[in-house]
């Protein structure tokens, strides 16, 4: 995992985009000593709920970077994900995969591929990028924690693009019982060993099953206009010049401070 | 720290309960609104959104209650005082981010517009059925504050109210409103911005890197930065130690929790407020909060009129209870009438904290329309009559 948070400082590097400005809410813990290396504000909120936490904190502060973690994106969070997704947020959602809930051994979560455990994982699983790709996200990538070059570059690219990215990362969690920067390393190898890169492939085609290649790449990136714009631009042409734009002021205000804009 | 003139519309008014808490929230500098729509509470986001344009304050309609309370306390941390309203079903789902409101000690407002339950129940007619939720619905250990309005002018200020409260004890604080008020149309006289005075956030100001989130100043209270001004600061809903780091352990437990529960407690006597009629010489006092301290007064002067010494005690702050003020009078007078717009809640504070020296009378009230003056009228006859110690609450029907 904290090879994850990692990268993800590897990529504000190549995006040139300064920590301070970035906060990430995030339903996963990762180490706390990590996580403040690297020097942007981390809110380790409600399971699922990264998103929806997040979406206040873009709303009140335009000028933050938000970079969801998001763990039980697709159970708790699926509702969250569905409507950031339509909304066009400006929210950099990196998603976690790790088939399981790591802290409760054996129950595995909705983004499982079939078969993936023996007894409990016989529902057909969520395609993640396909999900938000039908929503209406901007963007959407998937590759391995081992990928880290390539993961780098998405979610750079993924930080300069104005509404919803979305990123899955297949990777075992920590175990927390076992120590919290213990990794599976195996396990992580043999996703990546399985893996293969088809950019631009159509989400829909890209769910993992059982007994095939696990694909990943980048998918899709389009433009639409963020859920802030839509608000001035509606709010704008109904009030005219009454209106203050919404993000444009606070942008200059960036600790928010002055709440009155 | 004086109003900012922006968000006052100094005049009187003539409006609902609903608009009124739009209007106290403007005032007391709230700029950002999360809500999901629901009845009877809809017009306090019209209200807020049709001025809103002109204070520079944001709203978001969000996919349900449980977003719409962490988007809420999402804002507060970026500065921006920040508001949610709902309604019963609504409170319910908010119930797991008021409890990570109360960890995370972020200031924000939850206005409750009380409707019948349970379930979906009656969604245009008021009711006081909430009350115990508000206090005790997330899990674990908290104490909140919970302030009840009984008109359109006590929507504003206790709007505001809540908001300086949220700001000094960094909790989140209900307003628990009803149907009734909601809909009421009254006068309210907004005060010029210069006579409004309002709680600063307390910020922390030392250097970058030495910020520790849950550090308490000698009051309990730790102090509060924005998110984005580089202070790189790490908060979780775990039980966690002042940097905000994860402690897995008993003692951290004691020292995270105890102090979220002391903060408020130790502090009753600058929260707690009551409005005191006739106490002096009264025999029976009528305890009451909301909507039904409207008929309690009413009746209280009826009784006066028919040589009764009735007195008034009514509860600003439902939440915490004012335990000392009842014990105290308990003693003195021989009853209590609690008119309450539910089967029994506010009641079980009372009794608790009369300690069996004074006799409870209730007057329970299930759904359409408000407490009737005649009933408490019949319960205060009762109490006159039944001046006998009874060990439990007379349920009056």
């Amino acid at each position: 995992m904290n090879e994850i948070i990692t990268t993800f400082a590897q990529a504000l590097e190549k995006a040139d985009v300064k920590p301070d400005q970035v906060c990430v809410p995030s339903d996963i813990l990762f180490e706390p000593e990590t996580v403040k290396r690297f020097g942007f504000d981390y809110f380790h909120t409600t399971r699922g709920r990264a998103i929806a936490f997040g979406t206040g904190l873009k709303l009140a502060n335009p000028a933050l970077k938000v970079v969801p973690f998001a763990g039980d994106l697709m159970t708790i969070g699926g509702n969250h994900f569905v409507h950031g997704s339509r909304r066009n947020m400006e929210l950099t959602v990196i998603c976690i995969n790790n088939f399981v809930y790591r802290k409760i051994a054996g129950k595995s979560a909705p983004s499982a591929a079939q078969k993936f455990s023996p007894y409990s994982t016989f529902e057909e699983p969520f395609n993640i990028p396909h999900l938000g790709n039908s929503c209406s996200a901007i963007y959407t990538a998937r590759w391995t924690a081992l990928h880290t070059e390539e993961l780098a570059a998405s979610i750079a690219e993924a930080l300069g693009k104005k509404g919803l990215s979305v990123i899955e990362i297949l990777a075992p969690g920590p175990d927390y019982y076992t120590g919290i920067s213990k990794v599976n390393v195996d396990l992580v190898r043999f996703y990546y060993d399985n893996s293969e890169i088809r950019n631009n492939e159509d989400p829909k085609n890209v769910g993992i099953k059982p007994d095939s290649r696990i694909i990943v790449g980048k998918f899709t990136s389009k433009e639409r206009p963020t859920f802030i714009d839509q608000y001035n631009a509606q709010l704008s042409s109904v009030l005219g010049e009454k209106f203050i734009p919404h993000g444009i002021r606070s942008g200059a205000d960036p600790g928010g401070k002055n709440g009155g804009d | 720290m004086k109003a900012d003139p922006s968000g006052v519309l100094t005049g009187t008014h003539n409006i609902s309960g609903n608009y009124a808490c739009a209007e106290g929230a403007l005032a007391a500098g709230c700029r950002f609104l999360g809500v999901y729509p629901i009845a009877p509470a809809l017009e306090v986001s019209e209200r807020f959104l049709q001025r809103a344009k002109k204070v520079g304050a944001t709203f978001i309609q969000m996919e349900d209650e449980i977003s719409t309370l962490a988007a809420v306390i999402g804002a507060s941390w970026t500065g921006k005082k920040s508001m949610t309203v709902t309604s019963g079903p609504g409170l319910s789902l908010m119930m797991e981010h008021i409890g990570l409101g109360i960890m995370l000690e972020t200031p924000c407002v939850i206005v409750d517009v009380q409707r019948v339950g349970p379930g979906l129940g009656l969604p245009s007619q008021p009711s006081q059925g909430d009350m115990m939720q508000a206090r005790w619905g997330s899990h674990g250990d908290y104490e909140l504050i919970a302030l009840a309005p009984s008109s359109s002018q006590e929507m504003f200020d206790f709007t505001i109210k809540a908001f300086n409260f949220s700001e000094r004890f960094r909790i989140p604080v209900a307003v628990m409103s009803d149907e009734y008020v909601a809909h009421l149309q009254e006068e309210v006289v907004i005060p010029r911005a210069k006579d409004i005075t309002l709680e600063p956030r307390r910020y922390f100001d030392g250097p970058i890197g030495s910020y520790l989130p849950f550090k308490r100043d000698e009051d309990l209270i730790p102090r509060m930065v924005d998110i984005g001004q580089g202070y790189k600061f790490h908060v979780t809903g775990l039980t966690h130690d002042d940097r905000g780091y994860p402690i897995m352990n008993e003692e951290c437990q004691e020292y995270n929790v105890h102090p979220l529960v002391k903060k408020i407690r130790d502090y009753t006597d600058e929260i707690i407020e009551v409005q005191e009629v006739n106490i002096e010489d009264a025999d029976i006092i009528i305890i009451s909060y909301g909507v039904s301290s409207k008929a309690a007064l009413k009746a209280m002067e009826q009784a006066r009129g028919l040589g009764l010494k009735v007195g008034s005690l009514k509860l600003v702050t439902v939440w915490p209870f004012p335990e000392k003020r009842v014990a105290e009078l308990a003693g003195k007078v021989n009853a209590f009438v609690v008119p309450e717009m539910n089967f029994g809640q506010v009641v079980l504070e009372v009794e608790r904290c009369s300690y069996g020296k004074s006799n409870v009378f209730f007057i329970p009230h299930g759904g359409k329309g408000v407490e009737d003056t005649e009933d408490i009228l019949k319960a205060i006859n009762q109490a006159v009559q039944d001046d006998r110690i009874i060990d439990r609450i007379v349920e009056l029907r």
